[in-house]
């Protein structure tokens, strides 16, 4: 006590740097909890299978346990799968009423097209009807199981492009051909040939793809029959070494990044979340980029600088703390019904009344972003602008330049990192903003992408997926909150990688930027 | 010697002037341009909202067009246009065709009585007959009476039906009610396809009826009778006195919807009463509307499809009344009282039969409901009993009646934020002061980017986190979660304490300067150990439920996604905010200051609590007001963390709705034009201006302080 009187500082130092140290813990906890959830989701985690007192058995992996209050007893929640043979896919269990628990290594972990994961044996294979018997050792059966899944891959990927590459196209082009006036007949013969013979390609496939399933067999002895074309990829947790999970781990992550949506967004990937962020980020960054430098230029280098302009650059500077929600309705109102709509009427007056650009797209939510970030961007160049010594510009004028001169030759240039990093602080926070883009144009599920081999290549008007937009819908409109959440979990940790990646990018910028045009010492 | 004055040399210099010109104009039309442009953001939000607040009006949009017909006789009306008018005659005899020429009878009722009242309802046409009998004529899809399919009921014994209301927008579920020339009221009524139509005679006389749903109204000099038509019998619901004793009531009409009864007396006031559900009186009184003038009310026209109505006075006004927002317009009937009138289907407009013929009335009432009242006010809805504040949008079409009162989302909006301030203010603030006063240099320019990384964070992930972790998580450890407040504090003040105490070899191991680093254990370990203990301390003070407790003795209910989760998440979110300004406020007071106080013997904490912080305070207040600017214009934070329920209460643990979730929310469903639409408009310009008045503030202060800093620190 006596030592702190002397001090004459009293507790109140010790509560300024503890709310330090709590900010900082409670972002490190965000950022370890994203990270752990969102990488450990794809981490494939031992099965095990659990009797129950009553004598019953399950297989599952284990999510979490919980205490609820006032309830002394620890609930623990395994993640069971086999939706289509008990109709549910969670199981809370009271951690009590297990008798045992045994991680048996011919455990397999099916991830199918529907009805989500499969736990349990295998039993037997079935081709084309008739049942092969499976070699007794499970690691034998294993790898036969392996062989064929890897065959029905291939297959499934031929079909992939037949119907994307060859099928697709057709389709459209024949669409196109009677939906136009004039009537070419041997065009269209050549055409529905060619159409006919895919199709024929596409049913060789599929009916290569039927010829095998698997008879499958739950820990309970519940018998199913597994279509092999609906396998997409099946391991043995249990039976996994380190090196094997680490590979597991990072397909999983790879197919994560480059896969589309499943079954409602609760499984696959976020592939056209992705593209759809760095598309609308990038057109965005198109057009904020020169009207941003142009209005910092004007500002500061040719407006002649007095109280208005004083006015003006408060003004632009609030616009930056203006919620961005509400350019979220500038855009709706402005570009989508007004803009769009005007459009329309102009030029996609056939399509009407199902709109063209009078609805969200992509251009429109670029612009609306794009305008949100104006602020930012002017901002920062006018900034690097001001940082420029005034030598320099005195410099080149008496040299005889003209101003444009000056400013092409001599300030621009210098300025270029100022208005890189207002750039990159401008993506940094488009891809974060959601709120605007739930109003301009985003859309949950949109696995058609806004980039494609169909002319006009770039569709301004399509509607786009949004990581942050995903991770909303996936965690609070859709249904089952616990299967989504670690979807969700890795969704978000991409964003936020993204996101501080561009920071920590703009923040080095701008820190050897001030190091290079320290302004010098009076 | 070098000649400058070439004419090649001159066309260059020429062209370079010339480039530079054009460029400085290219530059200065894109600057001033771009600025335009964003700042138009604002008036772009000003003028849709505009055309909510543009008054009513009611205009005649033609001259009077005289009928080739005798206008005292026409009983009934049906307008399709100003070339195509129906005309029952009282004789019953329907004309057709154009009002001024060509006029051809098409059809007779065929009846011998005179037709002296009607009421009709979109399925149906009734007319009451002189000598008690009605007439019913079932009317088509196109709203056209099928004259042919009439049907004739007994009503009163010989008295002519001087009244008639009907309801029932069905051809086989139907009520009608008619008083007769000595004031005898007598209802008939078919209930349903098996039912036959039965008529009732009700022992109350009554002056004037209304009828809205199955409730039957009458009118008796000052007096109100309420009867439900519910069952197959009549019965009373009770009487209650609606004017005072010196007025009579002269006119009365139930809205759309059946809920909202309009009373008209004699002194030129009108009043709307609602139906209750509950025991009490079976009418409840809403404020009086702003009256018309003396004149006794003599008639009241409910429109079609809108909760709206034409009132008429005695001495010719006429004024248009919206059930929440009273009157709108008022001015003077076109052409004296009308013999008939028709609405367009719309309620756009409506067609007048007066002495000098048929006009043609435009109304303009598009956002009638919308008055600035009626946005902030309590207002009595229908279904209630008091006057509340409410924003509910309706689903039900124009049976359900929309409540557009911007309070609660104002509120949640206010409560949001500051619980966002609760929290953020002293984590931003202690951390600012510890970062410019105590807090290593070394140490510092590592800190501050990572707050910047912080306020990076996408709100969207920081709401995914607070809505499905840590709302789930507080809710079962609520009692943990609330000793925390107290904990954190505490052990920070114990770390002070013991580290007084510790050697000198290990103080100098953990210096102040650092502390914000080796501190970090400390609270992880407080945090522990409040969530490990709390289970037994909630057992042994409330009795094991914390929840329960709560609720029985606070009253207080707990929603999983509630004030706080938001306040904590959105804390989080502002506290780099707050800091990085409130820093910069701190570290720019000139050091000779805060220098000179340490010299005559202050602490370091003196110097910063009586030197630097009064000096910095309007810096700091800058700060706290960006923060509290971003805060209320934060969406996704606030969408994700609250169960968006428009509540107004003061309870911490009870969801809310903001303004700018509920845009999210609401817009892209909002019909373009509509008063929902520009309501939410109304609330995005709100939010921008809030903002950019909060933010314009602060900025200001701040140029301000910088200038005074220039000055101290040039003055020493």
């Amino acid at each position: 006590m006596t030592s702190w009187r002397r001090q004459g500082e009293g507790g109140w130092p010790w509560l300024a740097a503890g709310s330090v140290a709590l900010s900082l813990l409670a972002l490190l906890a965000l950022l370890v909890l994203l990270g752990s959830r969102g990488l450990a989701h794809f981490w494939p985690a031992p099965v095990e299978v659990v009797t129950l007192e009553s004598g019953e058995r399950f297989a599952g992996q284990r999510v979490r346990q919980e205490r609820i209050a006032g309830d002394p007893q620890v609930d623990v929640l395994y993640r069971t799968g086999n939706r289509d043979l008990d109709g549910s896919y969670w199981r809370w269990v009271g951690a009590g009423a297990i008798d045992t628990r045994r991680y048996p290594d011919d455990l397999l972990v099916l991830e199918r097209e529907h009805w989500g994961e499969f736990l349990g044996r295998l039993v037997a294979l079935r081709a084309a009807g008739d049942a092969v018997p499976l070699p007794a050792a499970s690691d034998e059966a294993w790898h036969v199981l392996r062989e064929r899944l890897t065959r029905v891959e291939a297959l499934r990927e031929q079909r992939r492009q037949l119907s994307e590459d060859v099928i697709a196209p057709l389709a459209r082009r024949l669409a196109a051909l009677r939906s136009s006036e004039a009537l070419d007949p041997a065009r269209q013969q050549t055409l529905t040939e060619q159409w006919e013979a895919a199709r024929q390609r596409l049913d060789a496939l599929d009916t290569a793809l039927a010829r095998d399933a698997l008879i499958l067999e739950s820990v309970d002895g519940q018998r199913l029959e597994q279509p092999l074309a609906g396998v997409l990829a099946a391991w043995r947790p249990n039976a996994m070494s380190w090196v094997d999970r680490l590979l597991h781990w990072g397909r999983g992550v790879g197919r994560f990044l480059s896969e589309g949506p499943r079954a409602g967004s609760l499984e696959g990937g976020v592939w056209p979340a992705i593209f759809g962020t760095v598309m609308m980020v990038l057109l965005m960054s198109l057009i904020v980029t020169p009207f941003g430098v142009l209005a910092a230029v004007y500002l500061n280098e040719v407006a002649r600088q007095g109280p208005l302009i004083r006015l003006v650059r408060i003004a632009v500077r609030n616009l930056a703390g203006v919620p961005s929600i509400v350019y979220g309705v500038f855009g709706l109102g402005v570009f989508v019904y007004g803009i769009g709509g005007q459009l329309d009427s102009w030029f996609f007056s056939e399509r009407l009344p199902s709109p063209t650009f009078g609805t969200g797209g992509l251009l429109w939510a670029s612009l609306t972003l794009a305008l949100l970030t104006l602020p930012v961007v002017i901002v920062a160049t006018e900034e690097g602008l001001a940082r420029i010594p005034d030598q320099q510009r005195e410099g080149a004028l008496a040299l005889g330049a003209t101003r444009y001169e000056m400013l092409r030759r001599v300030v621009l240039p210098m300025a270029v990192p100022a208005m890189l990093t207002g750039v990159i602080l401008a993506v940094a926070r488009a891809a974060g903003e959601v709120a605007p883009l739930m109003l301009v144009g985003v859309a949950r599920l949109a696995p058609q992408l806004p980039l494609d081999g169909e002319f006009p290549f770039l569709h301004l008007d399509s509607k786009f997926m949004h990581l942050g937009y995903h991770i909303y819908n996936i965690g609070f409109q859709g249904g089952d909150v616990e299967r989504a959440l670690p979807l969700v979990y890795a969704s978000a940790l991409l964003l936020v990688v993204v996101i501080v990646v561009l920071n920590l990018t703009a923040i080095f910028l701008r820190h050897h930027l001030r190091a290079r045009h320290r302004a010098p010492e009076r | 010697m070098i000649d400058h004055s070439t004419p090649a040399l001159g066309l260059r210099r020429r062209l370079r002037q010339s480039r530079d010109r054009l460029a400085t104009l290219l530059i200065s039309a894109g600057g001033i341009g771009v600025i335009a442009a964003v700042l138009a953001i604002g008036v772009f939000l000003a003028l849709e909202v505009a055309p909510l607040f543009t008054s009513a009006s009611v205009d005649a949009e033609t001259s009077p067009l005289a009928l080739n017909r005798e206008q005292d006789e026409v009983a009934w009306m049906q307008v399709d246009g100003p070339a195509q008018i129906t005309l029952l005659d009282s004789h019953g005899t329907v004309w057709q065709g154009s009002p001024s020429q060509t006029l051809a009878p098409v059809a007779r009722l065929g009846q011998e009585q005179a037709i002296v009242s009607t009421a009709h309802t979109s399925r149906w046409l009734a007319l009451g007959l002189s000598q008690g009998e009605v007439i019913l004529v079932p009317r088509g899809d196109d709203a056209r009476p099928r004259w042919s399919q009439a049907s004739r009921y007994a009503l009163f014994a010989g008295q002519p039906v001087d009244e008639l209301v009907m309801q029932g927008n069905d051809d086989e579920r139907w009520l009608l009610a008619g008083r007769s020339d000595t004031d005898d009221v007598a209802i008939i009524m078919k209930r349903g396809a098996t039912d036959t139509a039965r008529r009732h005679a009700l022992a109350e006389r009554a002056s004037h009826l209304a009828l809205g749903g199955d409730r039957l109204v009458l009118a008796d000099d000052s007096q109100l009778s309420v009867w439900s038509l519910a069952a197959s019998e009549p019965r009373s619901l009770g009487q209650l006195t609606a004017v005072s004793a010196d007025r009579q009531i002269t006119a009365m009409t139930y809205l759309v919807g059946g809920e909202t009864l309009l009373v008209g007396d004699s002194g030129g006031g009108i009043r709307r009463w609602l139906n209750t559900h509950g025991e009490a009186a079976p009418l409840v009184a809403a404020e009086p509307y702003r009256g018309m003038d003396n004149a006794p009310v003599i008639g009241l026209l409910a429109f079609p499809e809108r909760r709206l109505a034409l009132a008429i006075g005695a001495d010719g006004g006429l004024a248009l009344y919206q059930a929440l927002a009273g009157q709108r317009w008022r001015g003077k009937t076109p052409d004296g009282l009308p013999r008939a009138v028709d609405f367009t289907a719309d309620g756009r407009a409506l067609w007048w039969l007066g002495d000098m013929g048929l006009t043609r009335l435009a109304i303009t009432a598009e956002h009638a409901e919308v008055s600035w009242e009626t946005l902030w006010t309590p207002v009595l809805y229908e279904g209630h009993d008091e006057a509340l504040h409410r924003w509910q949008v309706a689903t039900g079409g124009v049976e359900s009646e929309t409540r557009f009162g911007l309070a609660p989302l104002a509120w949640g909006t206010l409560k949001a934020a500051a619980w966002a301030l609760v929290f953020a203010i002293p984590l931003a603030l202690g951390a600012a002061v510890h970062s410019a006063v105590y807090m290593s240099a070394h140490l510092r320019t590592r800190i501050k980017p990572t707050l910047e990384l912080m306020e990076a964070l996408p709100g969207v992930v920081i709401g995914f986190v607070a809505g499905l972790v840590l709302a789930p998580y507080v809710e079962r450890h609520l009692a943990g979660a609330l000793a925390l407040a107290v904990i954190l504090p505490l052990g920070m003040l114990l770390a002070g304490a013991l580290w007084a105490r510790l050697p000198h070899g290990l103080r100098a191991r953990l210096p102040l300067g650092w502390a914000g680093i080796w501190l970090m254990p400390w609270l992880a370990l407080l945090v522990w150990l409040a969530m490990y203990s709390a289970p037994s301390l909630e057992a042994l003070v409330f009795g094991g439920d914390l929840r329960a407790w709560l609720e029985t003795r606070l009253g207080l209910d707990y929603a999983s996604r509630n004030a706080m989760i938001v306040g904590l998440a959105m804390g989080f979110a502002v506290v780099p905010t707050i800091y990085a300004l409130a820093e910069d406020a701190l570290a720019g007071v000139p050091r000779s200051l805060g220098e000179g106080a340490q010299a005559l013997g202050a602490t370091r904490w003196q110097a910063l609590w009586r030197v630097l912080l009064p000096a910095a305070s309007p810096g700091i207040f800058s700060a706290v007001m960006i923060g509290a600017g971003r805060a209320v214009g934060e969406t996704m934070i606030v969408l994700m963390a609250t169960g968006n329920t428009a509540l107004m209460s003061w309870n911490p643990f009870e969801g809310l709705r903001s303004a700018a979730a509920n845009l999210a929310i609401e817009l892209p469903e909002a019909a373009v034009g509509s008063t929902h639409y520009r309501l939410l408009f109304l609330s995005a310009l709100l939010l921008f201006v809030f903002t950019f008045c909060v933010n314009t503030l602060a900025e200001v202060v701040r140029l301000r302080l910088k200038r005074r800093y220039r000055h101290l620190g040039s003055g020493t």
